[in-house]
């Protein structure tokens, strides 16, 4: 049943590709910052010293850069609570032809998990493509690690995956959990 | 008119969370008849109140929404709360290392090599020896040496008084706990013992000056105050620096030629209304709002904006139907005071929790960077920000919503 589920939340996902435009930007832009600042960690730690105090502002540059993240991945849970306020009546309908509620959760998370991924992988990406012209181009005064890039990219993808699915998971139970008659009667 | 305002809003109110209590406002209104006298309705609370409730009744609708968006704006409240923490006690040490390390005195010479403030030490030292000037007539003043000791307690900084009796140490109470010394006792200096004594809040030892120049080189400055005849001019700077041939600044900012003598900071007020000090301290926080940090935050304060604008936009295009209705009876401009008080309460809420978590995580991550002063200082600045998002996240929605005709948001 679940796989039914998840086939479900794809097709329906892609359906409303375009809504989740917003949220994936948004997830993209912290995923950047993310990347970037793990990137060229070097060059950060120089800043930093020169403010003195340079472990400690390490790492409140990486706790900022992950916060901002989960700013962005929280849009896509505000964008998920719209999409279940759209298709209120067709959890109602699947309510009330007796499909489970866990499958209709899984078909509503694809959603929001999808977006973060892209999101994050997009973003990511273009900052590991900026930090590779920069350094090539020898435009910032550090080098930009690889590996700390990849780091980057790992931690923003695994970040927003999780965070929007854990941000989303209540708004879509509660929906999913609604007496059938009341989704459809809904307006 | 104002009764119908009153109605109208407790009768969508009521209808919207539950059809019983509609029904149960209504027998109410027909039990009681209204007060002739009285244009105005007879719920409790006056306008906001009203209002309040409204946007309460709304925020119950979709709670989810008002967690999240309140969780979004509230992380990069944090964030913005967390930098501005930091900058604001930079400030708070630029501006007392500044008035530690002159004093009130008008004129200050820095050396070519310039001078940095040394965050172990805790205060401003100098990179190279004192200009070489000599004190025009009529000018009172004095080479001060400034520099490092490295003791065995971490670095710490050497300033020589004139004033300071010989085989004394001035520090204060807290500079002597970190040496591990009393008020009174004896402390290892280089290769000398003085005296401990403590008093005042400076984070700098105050030694004689031949004594300094013997521990920490010839590293310092130059301090000086003008004759009585020139006491209020607001030119004393370019008067010494003339004097003297060295370039002169009221800017804290610009920084001496490597290649030249030197440079004179004037330090009086001059023609400005901020001090030198606060100028120092302002440029000394904008090393951090100017860093990847602040940049960083900025950033995630717009994401966090995004957030409530697309979140207002989102219970917007859900109660067209609802507004519809209402501007049918005559209220147009009316439903931006709705989401006005909707979107402060998301704001304030946000705002409330952001500020604590930035407390939070600033008391764990950071430790030794920054004061509770500089936090509730930080916390206020973004306060500042919040009305004018608030305004804006409001009206955004609402103006497209104006624009349409009632017919239109009614049919579909």
């Amino acid at each position: 049943m679940l796989k039914y589920g998840l086939m479900y939340g794809l097709l329906s996902a892609r359906r409303r590709a375009r809504e989740m435009l917003l949220p994936a930007i948004t997830i993209a832009t912290g995923a950047f910052l993310v990347v970037i600042v793990f990137g060229m960690q070097a060059g950060i730690k120089q800043q930093a010293a020169s403010l003195g105090h340079a472990g400690e502002i390490g790492h409140a540059i990486v706790l900022i850069s992950v916060t901002v993240l989960l700013v962005g991945v929280v849009e896509a849970a505000v964008a998920t609570t719209r999409t279940i306020a759209h298709r209120t009546r067709e959890l109602g309908v699947l309510g009330a032809t007796g499909v489970r509620s866990r499958p209709v959760l899984v078909a509503l998370l694809v959603e929001p998990v999808v977006t973060a991924f892209f999101g994050a992988l997009g973003g990511a990406v273009l900052a590991a493509v900026v930090g590779a012209v920069l350094g090539a181009a020898n435009a910032v005064s550090s080098s930009v690690s690889a590996s700390g890039t990849v780091t980057g990219l790992v931690i923003a993808v695994a970040v927003s995956v999780v965070a929007a699915a854990i941000t989303s998971v209540v708004p879509i139970w509660r929906a999913v959990n609604r007496p059938p008659i009341k989704s459809l009667s809904a307006s | 008119m104002a009764k119908h305002l009153g109605l109208t809003i407790k009768d969508v109110t009521a209808s919207e969370i539950d059809s019983r209590a509609e029904s149960s406002t209504q027998a109410e209104a027909a039990a009681t008849p209204p007060d002739p006298r009285s244009a105005l309705p007879t719920s409790p609370g006056g306008t906001f109140g009203r209002l309040m409730r409204f946007a309460i009744a709304n925020i119950r609708r979709r709670p989810e929404r008002f967690v999240l968006s309140v969780l979004g704006i509230a992380l990069a409240i944090a964030a913005v709360t967390v930098v501005r923490t930091i900058s604001t006690s930079f400030a708070i040490t630029g501006g007392d290392s500044v008035t530690n390390a002159i004093g009130s005195h008008a004129i200050w010479v820095v050396p070519a090599q310039g001078v940095t403030y040394n965050a172990a030490a805790g205060a401003l030292v100098s990179e190279g020896p004192a200009s070489d000037i000599t004190l025009p007539t009529g000018w009172t003043g004095t080479e001060m040496i400034a520099g490092l000791w490295h003791s065995s307690h971490g670095e710490v900084a050497v300033y020589g008084v004139a004033e300071t009796p010989a085989g004394e140490a001035v520090m204060s109470a807290r500079l002597a706990q970190r040496l591990g010394v009393s008020d009174g006792g004896p402390l290892r200096l280089g290769g000398h013992t003085v005296t401990v004594a403590v008093s005042g809040g400076s984070t700098a030892i105050a030694i004689s000056p031949d004594l300094a120049r013997d521990i920490v080189g010839d590293a310092g400055w130059w301090v000086a105050d003008e004759p009585a005849a020139d006491q209020g001019r607001n030119d004393l700077g370019k008067l010494f620096g003339t004097a003297v041939g060295l370039p002169s600044t009221q800017n804290p900012a610009q920084t001496p030629d490597k290649n030249g003598n030197g440079l004179v900071y004037d330090t009086t007020t001059g023609s400005g209304a901020v001090s030198f000090a606060q100028k120092y301290a302002s440029a000394f926080s904008g090393q951090v709002t100017d860093s990847t940090l602040g940049l960083i935050s900025i950033i995630g304060l717009v994401l966090g904006f995004v957030i409530a604008v697309s979140s207002f936009l989102a219970s917007v295009q859900e109660r067209r139907r609802e507004f519809g209705i209402m501007s049918s009876v005559g209220l147009a401009d009316e439903v931006l005071y709705f989401f006005l008080v909707e979107s402060g309460v998301v704001f304030v809420a946000a705002w409330l929790i952001g500020v604590l978590a930035a407390g939070i995580a600033i008391w764990a991550v950071l430790p030794h960077l920054a004061t509770p002063v500089a936090w509730a200082q930080a916390s206020a600045t973004v306060a500042a920000f919040l009305p004018a998002m608030a305004i804006v996240g409001a009206i955004v929605p609402v103006h497209r919503l104006l624009q349409q005709r009632p017919v239109a948001l009614l049919t579909d």
